[in-house]
């Protein structure tokens, strides 16, 4: 790689950064948010006495499952099959597609209806069905907003919350040949999108949804909303198809109860979804309604991979996004600077891991480490730590930047040399302290352009306290 | 200033506490005055204070850039150095977390059972104060303070749970309550090498940190972490915005003549 | 890559990387793990904690001593939202056999329209297998006797539930769905609902009636402490007043 290309990745979130911190209308609804979301966190956590303790009792289940994968997913897979459902396996997203696809072309279907689902966003599904001629309408409605503005989600949970009552007014306007009307408030946007989408609903061949827990004991699919759009997309097409990932699998009903407790507190402060629905397979005699066929397709793309590696315990996410609520970082550019899939603490850590460290080095070190996200996990992710880990694996590749490599070593190495570092500090200080002995700060600073491109940089007081300090110092091991 | 005035307030013969002070290298290079009221207010709460020479910095800047290799002879130097003492205080949360959390996931063998042992007598100065050594008196004249308010190093407040020992010192020693700034829990955007290596946002950060600050309308900006409070203080000056930045042992030991962070002597 | 080929590649990385343990070890490293804590119930008794989750949910409620009280409830709801005497119930015997004459209510068993083209059906019942009072859901098992069409494409969905089906939390209730599935196999879905849908993805305002009802009401059928649905509403009513 040559220099310049070394820099792509991190160029872009960069400059990405750059342009939406310019973006003055959207940074104060994201602090909005920043302030908003953390406190009904905070309400939900409160009213619940135990959600500690859940937590750790979680984290020991989510590790046991893991630990255990081969014979949870084992399991899943034969109890899923004896319900009547078609169980396949994609090795990468590329499979899955194909997979979905086929099923899709199999059952002549040209109508397709989805609940929000991050993996088949992670494969780019969507496009995927539309080049070969299907529709494919986002049903749950913050996807349906971002589907019709043409662009990606911006939170994994809350995916067009970016976007201001009046631009989804415009949007709907613009979008729905419904003729002139009002629009006033969320509300009427809500009634109009119901209207709308429920004839997508009544009229598709096939729905897709996603998967919040794969219950090993039963072969059953957990799915929450509040909606209840999962629900229509799973019972009234003719045929359904769940796509997932193989690290959702948990041992038994009860610990996705458990799970479900975390999940939405920490999602969105509420002690349950609206729905929260368990599906077994197709319809039986007798039903009015049901998929004939019901299909769950099982991603791996890298999931195998992550086990295998120091970075399992990312494998715990359960897709909250109360680390993005709280990270400063998030808060502070949005989800799409990010430009992946998934954003925030979680997809800086997951997306090197998906793609590679070579593309996407930026984002672990766009970190403060001020261990916010961590605190907030319900799955108890050491988020920090693991990005800190990416940034030393990045070390070792020699993917950062020269001239930050080169220049942490030798200032580790003058660190090591005590004798020599306080006598070129004695040297140096007084210097600073004495050219700033005025103002007391400096606006511009050899070296420190990063710090004093936003703020001026205080000036030393002058001798060092090592050099002060030494006529009375003691001697090394001197217990007094 | 100096450790024989110290002295001079030193209750008693037998001192009830054996002190290493780990400097850290922001208060060693910029503010010095911190780490001679930190001695004055140990010496005050009864401890013997000893400064061992082979100090230079905890390994944060290297280790959190994500260069291990450089970081493990740095915090082999840090527990050689202070291994010797009873305690060691450190007056800031970000150093004493790198000594008591991250150098024994740092090191393996013999040196992780080492970091153990000095992690389990290494303390953040505020936390030391009220909470071991429980300081009871300041050690000098105590002035009427205007209002403070206080800024939460993130390191601090999440590795280590300092939050309510600064807020109780400058009650029992200052008779102070802070004026406590909104989203006290949000990072400052100092974050080490974060600040130089995402300056825009790191900018946001400090400015919003900053404009908490200037909304509670106190006079005084008082925290743990020089980082974070060079940070503010810079930011406040790049503005020209008046507020006090300080470090909490000034306040605590009476040191308010000198300059605030980022103030000049004019 | 077959999909033969694609689950042995899969399970083989699977196994290389977990655990080799055998079933039974397992199965008892899973149970040492123990119980999960359970949050606390807004109420002592059983029914007022329900009611009051129900309340919370933005649902609406109405006790009931019987099925006649509980057919002139819904007769009253009816009446009072739509102006009719009509609803949509699916085959469920238990729904069958309510005294339907009592209130007047004329009962279609079957599921709620699905054409387009006409108008949705205003109200549909579901009599619910069980209730849930940590969370203020009740529980349905999707097939014939409760079409997934009856609880979601109606305007207002009314559910009936018999006191001797509440249970305190999701975990009772997992523990009773089992013992249902013992006897009966496994239903095609198991539904716990907690509330009219709603959204709160446009500005993170909340919004009822998504795509699914816009109105949900509980009727609670059975021996129910006479105090119970005056001290859930006290209960809403003090919470509100608190805000």
């Amino acid at each position: 790689m040559t220099a310049v290309e070394e820099e792509l990745g991190s160029r872009a979130f960069k400059s990405n950064v750059r342009a939406s911190l310019k973006e003055t209308e959207k940074v104060k609804r994201r602090d909005m948010l920043g302030l908003f979301m953390p406190m009904i966190r905070d309400a939900a956590v409160k009213d619940f006495d135990g959600f500690e303790e859940l937590r750790q009792h979680v984290k020991q289940i989510k590790q046991h499952s893991l630990d255990n994968l081969h014979h949870y997913l084992s399991q899943f897979v034969q109890e899923a099959q004896n319900n009547g459902n078609h169980v396949h396996f994609a090795q990468d997203s590329s499979e899955m597609n194909s997979i979905v696809l086929d099923i899709c072309q199999q059952h002549d279907a040209r109508r397709i209806i989805k609940g929000k689902s991050m993996v088949t966003e992670e494969t780019h599904l969507l496009p995927h069905l539309e080049k070969a001629g299907m529709q494919v309408i986002e049903t749950d409605l913050g996807e349906y907003i971002i589907q019709q503005a043409g662009e990606t989600p911006s939170h994994i949970v809350g995916p067009a919350l970016h976007k201001s009552v009046d631009e989804i007014r415009e949007l709907f306007l613009q979008k729905h040949a419904l003729g002139e009307r009002e629009l006033q408030g969320p509300a009427e946007m809500v009634a109009e999108a119901r209207t709308v989408l429920r004839e997508h609903f009544l009229k598709a061949d096939v729905g897709i949804i996603g998967s919040n827990a794969l219950i090993a004991e039963s072969g059953y699919s957990m799915l929450v909303t509040n909606e209840g759009n999962g629900d229509l997309c799973a019972n009234l097409p003719r045929v359904m198809i769940i796509c997932t990932t193989m690290d959702r699998v948990v041992p038994r009903a009860k610990d996705a109860m458990s799970l479900l407790r975390l999940l939405v507190r920490s999602a969105t402060g509420q002690p349950v979804t609206c729905y929260t629905s368990f599906y077994t397979g197709p319809r039986r005699e007798g039903d009015t309604d049901g998929p004939i066929e019901t299909h769950i397709v099982l991603l791996d793309n890298k999931r195998s991979d992550i086990l295998a590696s120091d970075y399992r315990e990312m494998l715990q996410c359960i897709r909250c996004a109360a680390c993005l609520n709280h990270c400063p970082i998030y808060i502070g550019v949005g989800g799409h600077a990010y430009g992946s899939v998934y954003m925030g603490p979680m997809g800086s850590v997951l997306t090197p891991l998906l793609t590679s460290l070579e593309e996407s080095n930026a984002l672990p070190n766009a970190c403060t480490a001020c261990g916010r996200c961590a605190e907030v996990c319900p799955a108890s992710i050491p988020l920090p730590d693991l990005l800190r880990d990416l940034r030393h694996d990045e070390t070792r590749a020699k993917l950062s930047p020269t001239r930050w490599r080169l220049g942490m070593k030798i200032h580790a190495w003058l660190l090591c040399h005590p004798w020599l570092y306080h006598k070129s500090t004695a040297l140096g200080m007084p210097v600073l302290g004495w050219l700033g002995r005025k103002k007391g700060s400096f606006k511009s600073l050899l070296l420190a352009n990063g710090w004093t491109d936003e703020r001026d940089f205080p000036a030393p007081q002058g001798r060092t306290f090592m050099q002060q300090y030494q006529p009375d110092r003691d001697e090394n091991n001197d217990a007094g | 200033m100096d450790i024989q005035a110290g002295n001079q307030h030193s209750n008693q013969a037998t001192p009830r506490f054996q002190v290493a002070l780990y400097v850290t290298c922001l208060v060693d290079l910029f503010r010095p005055s911190v780490a001679f009221d930190s001695i004055q207010l140990l010496e005050q709460a009864g401890c013997k204070v000893t400064v061992p020479n082979l100090q230079t910095c905890c390994g944060q800047p290297t280790y959190n850039t994500g260069d291990y290799e450089s970081t493990i002879p740095l915090a082999r130097q840090v527990i050689a150095a202070f291994e010797f003492a009873d305690y060691v205080v450190v007056p800031s949360g970000s150093c004493a977390g790198m000594i008591c959390h991250h150098y024994p996931k740092l090191l393996q063998d013999e040196w992780h059972d080492r970091a153990l042992a000095l992690a389990a007598k290494t303390f953040e100065l505020t936390t030391f104060l009220a909470d071991i050594a429980k300081i009871e008196r300041a050690p000098g004249q105590v002035r009427q303070l205007p209002t403070v308010t206080y800024h939460d190093s993130c390191a601090g407040l999440r590795e280590l749970g300092v939050k309510d020992q600064p807020r109780a010192l400058l009650k029992d020693l200052c008779d102070l309550e802070v004026s406590e700034l909104s989203q006290t829990e949000v990072c400052c955007g100092f974050g080490g090498t974060f600040c130089a290596k995402m300056p825009e946002l790191s900018g946001k950060m400090v400015g919003d940190k900053l404009d908490s600050a200037l909304a509670t309308e106190a006079t005084i900006l008082a925290g743990g972490d020089m980082g974070c409070l060079m940070n503010i203080a810079g930011r406040a000056k790049r503005l020209g915005k008046v507020i006090e930045v300080r470090h909490i042992a000034e306040l605590l030991a009476d040191d308010l003549d000198g300059p605030a962070i980022g103030e000049g002597k004019s | 890559m077959t999909q033969d080929n694609a689950e042995t590649e899969l399970m083989g990385k699977l196994r290389r990387a977990t655990h080799q343990a055998p079933a039974e070890q397992i199965a008892s490293e899973l149970t040492s793990l123990g119980r999960a804590p359970v949050p606390a119930l807004p109420a002592q008794e059983l029914c007022e904690a329900f009611l009051i989750n129900v309340l919370k949910n933005q649902g609406t409620i109405n006790c009931a001593a019987n099925r006649s009280e509980a057919v002139k409830a819904i007769a009253s709801y009816l009446h009072e939202r739509f102006h009719t005497r009509k609803l949509v119930a699916g085959n469920d015997p238990r729904l069958a056999a309510m005294p339907w004459r009592d209130g007047g209510v004329l009962p279609r068993f079957g599921a709620a329209e699905k054409d387009p083209a006409l108008a949705p059906t205003s109200a549909s019942l579901s009599y619910a297998r069980l209730g849930v009072a940590e969370t203020g859901s009740i529980v349905t098992f999707t097939g014939k006797s409760n079409p997934a069409a009856n609880n979601l494409l109606v305007e207002d969905h009314i559910v009936l539930l018999d006191v001797a089906d509440l249970v305190a939390n999701l975990d009772d209730a997992w523990q009773t769905i089992n013992s249902i599935q013992d006897e009966e196999g496994r239903p095609r879905g198991v539904n716990f609902i907690s509330g009219p849908s709603s959204t709160a993805d446009i500005d993170a305002q909340l919004v009822m009636g998504a795509h699914g009802p816009r109105a949900w009401h509980v009727i609670l059928m059975g021996d129910i402490p006479d105090a119970a649905m005056a001290n859930a509403r006290g209960y809403i009513e003090k919470r509100l007043d608190a805000l």
